[in-house]
């Protein structure tokens, strides 16, 4: 960590230090690391001078390797070779089919646990691995620490698998500064380099999430209209179409992990030759039969058809969703390796009717993007941009008789809150569940079920008579939290969750501490260094705030933040961190009205000229 | 929040809106006061760009959708009562659902019907602006906003059987 440089506030003349942030594409077959270099956001290398890492985990009993390293294991010890693990992420055991994966999966309280010779390890800890190698490259390409990253995820990915993909990342210790959806990342890739306006759909057809977003672009303001898609199709469901086909022609025994693993290889290997040639032929031995087969782009497009139909459906509701038709849409463009395959460009384009924007590389626009956000919201970037995404599904909670009573639809700008009353249906019922769910079906048995809390101390009345306010909320990482609380008494029964999937955040703490193993003294005076970074911040920033705008404040309020001011700048130069943080905290809350006015301030200035009445907000 | 949403777009509070106007607003406070905006800011800030954030887009919605707006207009004159609808209105509900379900696959048929719906969907918007613009006749509107909701959601309907 670098020494802290103190200097008088107020008076900090520094140049505006460049903060090393990076763009990450977390995918199905491969990751990738970007950031944004001397204006231009490029790929992060790899020592081998690759830009894909597979997003291969192989664990040996000592042993961990990542990558092209895992990849090669996994012939001969697929068991414990995982890929594909963002297919498993945010999920529980009933969400799977096992067939699908060459590994032994089972329960594990709420996530999946994979057996590997390194012992249990569950989705999350996988992905950590794939982000640690990601962080390594980045701070060996950038030299040096991160201040953070953006972190894709597929626009479609429910909250159990972004709050999964948040962990990991914490759980390999970055700094998540956004969740971006994969859709979003690509167009903002493709707009800073075409300046484009008017209304553009990303169609992303990745290894294993197919999403499809309708964005409208004007003047460096990205806002998406609506999304749509399947977090459980992808790439992969091609090479299984061909595995399938294989499997009843020869009649290969799949029970076996070996040979599963065999057929889907060789599967890939049909489907991408198939990207460039119009056909390939095939002669292998597997499992002691031969297979010899010619296979064609015909005969493919036949085999996956189906899949191509789901993808163009979501595609058709998506643009119902946003209230456009084909013929309105501006430009299509193509991301996710997916897309390479001809039978898909060929759907999309019949269905749009123009040409396809696929001139940036589909494997790594996402990343492209997603680093040129961490570069505006680190404060590096002059470009003048903002992402407006919205939820992909619907949230709501079970009410009588399992229906699904919806509090916030899908499609709905982010950040977004929305409450709903509801009241008790027994007398002198003191206590209700709240169930979540997350989905656009009726029935909470055909949802996504979130996470069940129990409101108790509700004060015991007749029927009907309470009134319990559930409060959504959903942050711009797309993450939920909700509360409940009666309303009718001044007793408040009141509770707050966000939902949480197998690992609590003790549990990443201790995860955390313990692959870190630091020495005590490390650990003090690191954790003193952050305080200070914080509060040195923190003054920095106050102190700008009173020279814009100390107006908003009467003489009383600006004595009393100058005073708290002064109190931490004492503190600062102490090695006490609890004072410090302590100091912090307060100024942090009595500066808290003072922030709610300057914000009420800018909403003013961003309509000035356009003849203001009466604001007040 | 205390402030009315159309003092918070600068837009005169009627029910005919300027819609090109509306979204101007609503994106120039967004580019200033968006969570992204505060990323590296301090905690305080953070808190209240999120929660300022999550109002602009709550009233946003709200001024967007014609029968929320109008739900929303109703709301500052008049207080929330249950409305029903006038029994010949819910006759032809049951008409439409009904023609709905027989002409599910018939594509000339359920464009047809959507141009039908449309036609309505534009009768009872005019009707709502005359009630609440010009006559100020809250209870009339009340039942005009419910009929409205509904042909909204089967024009939704259709929408998807088309696809």
């Amino acid at each position: 960590m670098a020494l802290l440089q103190i200097s008088e506030p107020g008076k900090s003349t520094m140049p505006h230090e460049h903060r090393r942030v990076i763009g990450i594409d977390l995918g199905t077959t491969n990751s990738l690391v970007a950031s944004v270099i001397s204006g231009s956001p490029a790929i992060l290398i790899q020592d081998d001078k690759s830009n894909l890492l597979p997003s291969v985990v192989y664990y040996s009993k000592n042993t961990v390797q990542v990558g092209n390293e895992a990849r090669d294991h996994q012939s001969n010890d697929a068991e414990n070779t995982i890929s594909s693990v963002k297919r498993l992420i945010g999920k529980t055991i009933d969400d799977v089919n096992q067939v699908n994966f060459p590994l032994n999966l089972s329960d594990g309280d709420g996530v999946i646990n994979i057996k590997t010779s390194n012992g249990m390890k569950n989705p999350i800890e996988v992905s950590a691995e794939i982000l640690k190698m990601l962080r390594t490259v980045a701070e060996n390409n950038l030299g040096g620490e991160l201040m953070g990253a953006v972190v894709t995820v597929p626009a479609y990915f429910d909250d159990a698998q972004r709050q999964a993909t948040k962990d990991a990342c914490q759980l390999a210790g970055l700094n998540i500064l956004r969740l971006i959806n994969e859709p979003t990342a690509a167009a903002v890739a493709y707009g800073l380099d075409k300046k484009s306006m008017g209304q553009f759909v990303v169609f992303d057809l990745g290894g294993g999430t197919f999403d499809v977003s309708i964005l409208n672009l004007s003047k460096g303001l990205f806002e998406v209209l609506a999304t749509h898609g399947d977090a459980n199709l992808g790439g992969d469901d091609f090479d299984q179409a061909i595995v399938n086909f294989l499997n009843n022609k020869y009649k290969l025994n799949i029970k076996d992990i070996e040979v599963q693993s065999m057929i889907s290889i060789l599967a890939r290997e049909i489907k991408e030759s198939l990207s460039n040639k119009k056909e390939v032929e095939i002669l292998k031995e597997i499992n002691g039969k031969e297979i010899k087969e010619t296979f064609t782009q015909q005969q493919f497009k036949a085999l996956v058809n189906d899949l191509i139909e789901q993808t163009l459906k979501a595609t058709k509701n998506a643009l119902n969703d946003a209230k456009l038709s084909t013929d309105q849409i501006d430009g299509v463009i193509m991301v996710g390796g997916s897309t390479r395959m001809p039978c898909i460009q060929e759907a999309v384009g019949n269905l749009f009717k123009q040409d396809l924007l696929n001139d940036l590389n589909p494997d790594e626009v996402v990343a492209l993007g997603a680093a040129i956000q961490a570069n505006i919201l680190a404060g590096n970037g002059q470009e003048d941009i903002l992402l407006l995404d919205v939820t992909p599904l619907s949230l709501g909670i079970e009410t009588m008789g399992s229906i699904v009573e919806r509090i916030i639809p899908r499609n709905t700008t982010l950040p977004i809150a929305m409450a709903q009353e509801f009241t008790t249906y027994k007398d002198g019922q003191t206590a209700m569940i709240i169930h979540v769910v997350q989905g656009e079906r009726d029935l909470v048995d055909d949802c996504r079920s979130l996470a069940k809390f129990t409101l108790k101390k509700i004060p015991p009345m007749v029927a009907g008579a309470a009134k319990i306010k559930v409060t959504f909320q959903v942050d711009t990482d797309g993450l939920l939290s909700v509360s409940a609380e009666e309303t009718t008494t001044n007793e408040k029964a009141s509770i707050e969750v966000k939902p949480s999937y197998g690992l609590s955040e003790d549990n990443i703490k201790t995860m955390l501490q313990s692959s870190y193993d630091l020495a005590e003294e490390d650990k003090i005076s690191r954790a003193l260094a952050e305080t200070k970074v914080e509060a040195n911040q923190l003054i920095e920033l106050t102190q700008k705030a009173l020279d814009a705008d100390k107006d908003l404040l009467s003489d009383s309020e600006l004595t009393s933040i100058k005073n708290d001011l002064k109190d931490l700048i004492n503190v600062l130069n102490s090695s006490n961190n609890d004072k410090i943080k302590e100091a912090t905290k307060q100024l942090n809350t009595k500066s808290e009205p003072f922030a709610a006015k300057r914000m009420d301030r800018s909403i003013q200035k961003a309509l000035t000229g356009k003849s203001i009445n009466k604001l007040e907000f | 929040m205390t402030q009315n949403y159309f003092e918070l777009f600068n837009l005169p509070e009627k029910f005919q809106i300027d819609s090109v106007k509306l979204q101007e607003n609503y994106r120039s406070i967004q580019k200033e006061i968006h969570p992204d905006r505060f990323a590296t800011s301090t905690e305080n800030e953070k808190v209240q760009s999120m929660i300022k954030s999550t109002q602009v887009n709550d009233a946003y919605q709200t001024l967007k959708s014609p029968t929320k707006r109008a739900k929303y207009i109703l709301s500052l004159h008049r207080s929330v009562e249950k409305i029903t609808l006038p029994p010949d209105f819910l006759m032809q509900q049951m008409e439409w659902e009904e023609h709905l379900e027989d002409i599910e696959k018939k594509i000339k048929e359920l464009d047809q019907f959507k141009l039908t719906i449309n036609k309505k969907y534009e009768e009872y918007s005019l009707m709502l602006s005359t009630q609440i613009d010009n006559d100020q006749n809250w209870n009339e509107a009340a039942i005009t906003i419910d009929k409205l909701y509904f042909v909204e959601k089967l024009l939704h309907k259709i929408n998807i059987a088309l696809n």
